[in-house]
């Protein structure tokens, strides 16, 4: 028999006074957990998930910041976009002989499909995804099969055929070109790691592309674009594994609904009205973003200045715009943690007022252990010791709660922010929220503990009546 | 064993002073078993009190066991208390949540420690008084005997050389409780321990070898020093 053995039999007998106490220290440290781990996931994942997206173009009219959730983080919708032409100028300076080159690469991208049943997002591009693109200074790793096949030169190809379809209908021609048709061959799919772990996808399985996004009210399906999954990417911990590749040119086809897939440039004063019968370029194809990597220092003045006063583009800098977001975060985090805080106190308070409240009905037991040899600090112990066992299986049960909540919030939180929780990490902090909870239990439990080691014995082992 | 002198204990209530108890001199030696009785409200459970260390009186002498009480702090007191006495209670005091056998290590825990063979030695006293199938039974789960005999291996757990009884037959028949009494007589003589019982029960003073009439021991203001204590022996 020990001192916490006393201590924990008191909290026992008392069990529903002892689960609701602990109830507050469990959401206490549940919410104070939750808020560090997302924090903490957030800033690893943002700042991990950078890695290869060195600079993104995107439309005007938007905050950088939405850019790069949008383009890196699959956060929300596409915030506007952008003509192929952005693309082709970055792709053009590249290289050439008497400008200097800007990018190693630049990679259009178009979003704005899922896949049925899944809202899994859908990113149309081309092959250089898998050959060129660099994640972390490497390409992107398959564990199974390999890229699809879709070139830049088929795009330009498509792009072609697509306005020249578009302006024989527009011009009113007798013969009006045929509207390019979807390629058997295009029907390929690349899926990231976790795609295929949680949708069980195999090489071979086949996905249906949906316009737009799950439940929402225009949304269908797809069938006669269902591309067969030719490559599984390794996981990379980043929201690339949460991606479904397809190449640009289903998307084109099938997003092609009454000409939207170019984007007009209006000249002043002309209405829109007006733009829906004006003839089309190939170059005014609409992307969503473009993904590029500077070749250095240089490269990225040049780009800077290029696309400092472009009138329909601008590039955004991940590696500018992240930190600062992850600040606001951290701000935020930091104002939660202090609400975290409060409701330990309150916790705190609800412990002393709990075993404070029990001291009366207690004071013929306690002189009783007294009259056996207990000294003063020995009550003081056992009493301290049901206050602090009681905030330390509250804290570990408010770490179990935090837990959970990361294993059946996860889909909602990447939805949501992109942030890929894993409950099965533990860290360090954890058994330091733990001992801190139990060290604040300890001093919520003083005051009732000092009363009850002050308890007279002789009057309360009294046999007067 | 125990010597007192000249002690005095009062309460005050307001302007008016309430004198609980008052021993001019009051010596019983290593291995007697005393009966010490009196009216209601004479100061029987003060006096007890006192020779536990748990009160502390006004002013006297205590001499309890080897220590002097009146010089020693609270928690000298509890620790001497816990290691050399032995105490039970008219309602037995047992605690309620805990079982016999944890009561019984209560003892140990708060006396010479419950480490050790303390468990072997609890369960042996409890074998010893017939309760080995009742261990772990919680009080609410025995009779009023059984409490008692429960009562009395938590004191002797220590093995205290002062065992210290407050009207220990409770109100159970005076048949089954003498003969619980009569063994725990038995087990202080046989181990020379020193037994102090307050009792109004006449039955159970004849056991004792001495009775002490505590009105005798009293000090009365007017006549305090040249009272003597009147003893009556067997
Ligand atoms: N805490 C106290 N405050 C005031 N008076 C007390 C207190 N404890 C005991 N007394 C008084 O002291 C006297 C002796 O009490 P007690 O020792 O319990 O008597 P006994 O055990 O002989 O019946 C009684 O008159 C009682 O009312
Ligand atoms: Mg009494």
């Amino acid at each position: 028999m020990k001192l916490i053995s006393i201590s924990l039999r008191n909290l026992r007998i008392r069990l529903v006074a002892t689960v609701l106490t602990m109830m507050s220290i469990i959401v206490a440290t549940a919410l104070y957990a939750a808020i560090l781990v997302m924090a903490e996931q957030t800033e690893a994942r943002y700042e991990g998930s950078i890695g290869g997206f060195q600079a993104i173009a995107g439309p005007n009219g938007t905050s950088e910041l939405e850019l790069v959730l949008n383009t890196i983080f699959n956060v929300g919708e596409a915030s506007g976009r952008i003509p192929l032409e952005v693309c082709e100028q970055l792709r053009k300076s590249r290289g050439s002989r008497f400008r200097r080159s800007q990018v190693r690469y630049a990679i259009p991208q178009a979003r704005g499909d899922s896949i049925s049943r899944f809202n899994f997002p859908v990113v149309a591009t081309i092959d250089e995804m898998f050959s060129k693109f660099e994640w972390k200074r490497e390409p992107l790793q398959f564990a199974e099969g390999g890229p699809f096949e879709y070139s830049w030169d088929e795009l330009v190809a498509l792009a072609t055929g697509l306005a020249a379809h578009e302006n024989g209908k527009r011009a009113g021609d007798e013969v009006i070109p045929e509207r390019p048709l979807l390629q058997k061959k295009w029907k390929q799919a690349v899926v990231g790691a976790r795609v295929a772990r949680s949708l069980k996808l195999k090489i071979g399985d086949v996905v249906v592309p949906v316009h737009g996004k799950l439940g929402e009210y225009d949304t269908h399906e797809h069938p006669e674009a269902a591309c067969a999954i030719v490559g599984i990417l390794e996981p990379t911990n980043s929201p690339i594994d949460s991606t479904i590749y397809l190449p640009i040119g289903i998307h084109l086809l099938i997003d092609g609904h009454a000409g939207g897939v170019f984007i007009n440039k209006l000249g002043a004063g002309q209405s829109p009205v007006k733009a829906e019968s004006m003839p089309v370029d190939p170059m005014r194809i609409a992307l969503t973003a473009v993904i590029c990597d500077p070749l250095d220092h240089m490269g990225s003045q040049i780009l800077r200045k290029q696309f400092g006063s472009h009138e329909e583009a601008q590039v955004a800098w991940p590696q500018d715009v992240v930190p600062k977001f992850l600040r606001q975060i951290g701000n935020a985090a930091d104002a939660l943690a202090v609400i975290a805080w409060l409701v330990l106190l309150v916790a705190a308070v609800s412990i002393t007022v709990a075993i404070y409240n029990t001291m009366n009905e207690r004071r013929r037991e306690i002189a009783i252990m007294r009259s056996l040899g207990a000294r003063r600090f020995q009550i003081l112990a056992i009493i301290t010791g049901e206050a602090t066992l009681l905030s330390f299986f509250g804290a570990v049960l408010g770490l179990v709660a935090c837990h959970s909540a990361e294993y059946f919030m996860q889909p909602t939180v990447e939805d949501l922010t992109g942030v890929y929780l894993d409950w099965t990490l533990f860290k360090v902090w954890e058994l330091w929220l733990v001992l801190g909870v139990s060290g604040i239990g300890a001093i919520a439990g003083l005051a009732p503990a000092v009363k009850g080691s002050m308890t007279q014995v002789a009057d309360n082992l009294a046999q007067n009546y | 064993m125990i010597h007192l002198r000249d002690v005095q204990k009062s309460y005050s209530r307001g302007d008016q002073t309430v004198l609980a108890c008052a021993v001019d001199r009051l010596d019983i030696e290593s291995g007697e078993q005393v009966a010490l009785i009196g009216r209601s409200g004479t100061g029987k459970t003060t006096v007890l009190h006192i020779l536990a260390g748990i009160l502390r009186p006004d002013r006297g002498e205590i001499d309890v066991a080897g220590a002097r009480l009146d010089k020693l702090g609270e928690a000298a007191r509890d620790n001497h208390r816990g290691r050399n006495i032995g105490m039970v209670y008219q309602t037995f005091n047992l605690l309620q949540p805990f079982t016999a056998l944890e009561n019984v290590l209560m003892g140990a825990l708060f006396g010479r420690g419950a480490g050790g063979d303390a468990k072997e030695r609890a369960a042996a006293l409890l074998e010893k008084v017939g309760l080995g199938d009742r261990m772990h039974h919680r009080p609410g789960e025995l009779s009023v005997g059984q409490v008692q005999r429960v009562a009395i291996c938590r004191a002797l757990i220590n093995d205290p050389q002062l065992i210290l009884m407050d009207e220990p037959l409770g109100n159970q028949d005076k048949a089954t409780g003498g003969q619980v009494l009569d063994m725990m007589l038995q087990i202080a003589s046989d181990n020379d321990k020193t037994v102090v019982m307050v009792t109004h029960d006449p039955g159970s003073a004849e056991r004792m070898q001495r009775t002490v009439d505590l009105a005798t021991l009293r000090g009365d203001t007017a006549t305090s020093s040249g009272a003597t204590s009147v003893e009556t022996s067997r």
